[in-house]
């Protein structure tokens, strides 16, 4: 087993008591490697896990005293979370404002890739325009809209002078359009980096099936579907999952712009889970429910994670192919 | 022939609007949050906007960040942490933390690439501790945190960036020690060199520029991060987006000026790091799947 990985230390085995030996300082080298991985998880993952379990079976706030006085309930919480209507509105709202958000950032970032992937004058200076959104934190992001977007403010004064009609949403105080301004910021925050997967996707294409394809006379609608994007697929996809990921995960943006309102508008997930532990201390129903997220959340990564193995897998031979080309 | 060329022109002149449509786009709201820090107070909520800052003036520069003028101190009392300690805890912060993930995340992904110490189905589940959203467990982890005494301390806050910036340090650093041709190590150890030495000075050296570019790549995540700071930092130990946030909180309400001008502090220093590693990000955000 570990022997395959140096091959150049099997040419020079003399004896059986050496390569036992060696055999043995290598599992100890490679125990070292893991040590501080195994560390980490023993002593800050694993008890932040089981207290999780723990307050999620116990009755717990902060206004009783010591937390393990606390009385076991069982399931009796997961219960009242799985019949709380906010909280399946809450999962509604992530899971639309998830999609929307990553579509957009899909769209955009596709577009702008396309436009951008052969050398042009001027390609250096919008590619660096381009990633400043990525590079602006979060929350700077959620304050700068709110400088931006209210009723009389400059986005809503240009748009009513470039269409001439006075154009005048509440973005920030309707109920029926705030999430959706949140899957505005989060579009402009993000396309960035669908941009520059996308963009290092199209580079990274072989241009020999392109080159058939146009010789061929093949019109270039039909090189991009027929040539272009299977091609892109692993890069598409992930684009699509990682940025579906992060976007479950929205919380600095939503909080700091609505914390949760206006009325219960942007209640997303963490936004809840947040309320329930931090405003309401209800301490025990935010595990139970962090625990349902969890679990739910799992199973997502899961099927993300078997989606990722197998793009990953095609594009590292890819990049092999690449690397031989080069070299040849 | 004419027309093929008229079409080219065309097709080009439709790229770059598009473009520039898009760079408008993108670099208005943060002209806005630059041109904002640069306002007199009057003219942070003016009707109609005011697009030029008119005259200009470092007020909120100077009331931020050395909170050396007096004026305004009492329409718009802040917090009683000033800036600078923010900026240095956030800097604290964000350096120990990033350099522990890197560095542990690098010897890590050497034993992964050469001695396949973790599965690829282990590496995959380490992606885990990424993908899924950090709020299921703030709240245990701030009453473990408590009852180790490590919360509000900046310890406390550098375990959990470590914890969950490690999967990007295995994975970028894995992604360019796959590029170090293996006869390199092998050379090395048939020279005797042990097996330490040839991941130090033979293995780390040799990506020096893929170090460095995990490094300030995982440095823009640890310094923008808000969440966890929110939690587990309350009031001794607060890193600067939480020190942005508590603007808001004031009874006065809008100061934008006051927090334009630490915002743009905040984000200078992440788009100078971003820029400067331009072309490892997509390497970086695709957990080194895809590259350039």
């Amino acid at each position: 087993m570990a022997v395959d990985a140096i091959p150049a230390g099997r040419v020079q085995l003399p004896s059986q008591a050496r390569s036992q030996s060696r055999r043995l300082a290598v599992r100890r080298f490679k125990l070292t490697l893991l040590l501080p991985l195994i560390a980490l998880f023993l002593f800050l993952l694993t008890p932040v896990l089981l207290l999780q379990l723990y307050f999620s079976v116990h009755q717990w706030t902060v206004y009783l005293s010591s937390w393990w006085d606390a009385d076991f309930v069982g399931l009796d919480l997961f219960q009242e979370v799985l019949t709380d209507p906010r909280f399946g509105w809450a999962v509604v709202r992530s899971l639309a404002f998830a999609t929307t958000s990553t579509l957009g950032c899909f769209v955009f970032g596709f577009l702008l890739a396309y436009l951008m992937y052969k050398p042009f004058r001027g390609q250096a200076v919008y590619y660096i325009i381009f990633i400043l959104p990525m590079l602006t934190v979060p929350v700077v992001v959620a304050y700068t809209a709110e400088m931006l977007l209210y009723q009389s403010g400059p986005i809503n004064d240009l748009i009513s002078r470039i269409i001439g009609v006075d154009f005048k949403p509440a973005w920030l105080t309707n109920p029926h359009i705030a999430l959706a301004t949140v899957a505005l910021l989060e579009i402009w925050n993000w396309t960035p980096f669908s941009f520059i997967i996308l963009l290092a996707g199209l580079a990274a294409i072989p241009k020999e099936p392109i080159e058939a394809a146009e010789i061929l006379g093949a019109s270039k609608w039909r090189i991009f579907w027929e040539v272009q994007l299977p091609l892109l697929r692993p890069v598409i996809l992930l684009a699509l999952v990682l940025r579906f990921l992060e976007a479950m995960a929205e919380f600095p943006k939503t909080w700091a712009l609505f914390q949760g309102g206006p009325g219960s508008a942007t209640e997303t997930l963490p936004v809840y889970i947040f309320m329930t532990t931090w405003q309401y201390f209800q301490i025990s129903k935010g595990a139970a429910m962090s625990y349902i997220v969890m679990l739910m959340m799992i199973v997502i990564v899961l099927i993300a994670i078997h989606l990722l193995r197998r793009e990953k897998r095609s594009l590292d031979q890819m990049y092999a192919l690449r690397a031989k080309d080069a070299e040849g | 022939m004419a027309t093929k060329s008229r079409r080219r022109l065309m097709s080009s002149i439709v790229r770059y609007m598009i473009l520039t449509g898009w760079a408008i786009i993108a670099f208005f709201p943060i002209y806005w949050m630059v041109s904002t820090s640069f306002k007199p107070d009057i003219q942070w909520f003016a009707w109609p906007p005011v697009y030029f800052p008119d005259p200009p003036t470092l007020t909120n520069y100077m009331n931020v960040w050395l909170g050396s003028e007096q004026y305004d101190t009492t329409q718009y009392a802040i917090s009683s942490q000033t800036p600078l300690v923010s900026l240095w805890n956030s800097t604290v912060i964000a350096f120990t933390s990033t350099f522990l993930a890197v560095s542990f995340g690098s010897v890590l992904a050497y034993g992964v690439s050469r001695y396949r110490i973790l599965s690829e189905a282990r590496m995959f589940q380490l992606l885990m501790l990424r993908m899924i959203p950090p709020i299921v467990i703030v709240a245990p982890l701030s009453l473990y945190y408590s009852a180790l005494g490590l919360l509000d301390t900046r310890i406390g806050l550098i375990m959990v960036y470590f914890l969950t910036t490690l999967p990007y340090a295995v994975w970028m650093t894995k992604s360019f020690i796959d590029e170090v041709p293996r006869e390199v190590e092998q050379a090395a150890e048939i020279l005797g060199a042990s097996r330490w030495r040839t991941v130090f000075e033979i293995v780390l050296p040799l990506i020096r520029s893929g170090l460095v570019a995990t490094f300030l790549f995982i440095l823009i995540l640890t310094w923008s991060e808000y969440l966890l700071a929110l939690i587990i930092t309350k009031t001794q130990v607060s890193t600067l987006p939480i020190e942005l946030s508590k603007y808001q909180g004031s009874t006065e309400g809008r100061v934008y000026g006051r927090q334009a001008a630490l915002a743009v502090g905040i984000t200078i220093p992440l788009m100078v790091i971003g820029l400067i590693i331009r072309k490892h990000l997509a390497r970086g955000f695709s957990f080194g799947m895809v590259r350039r």
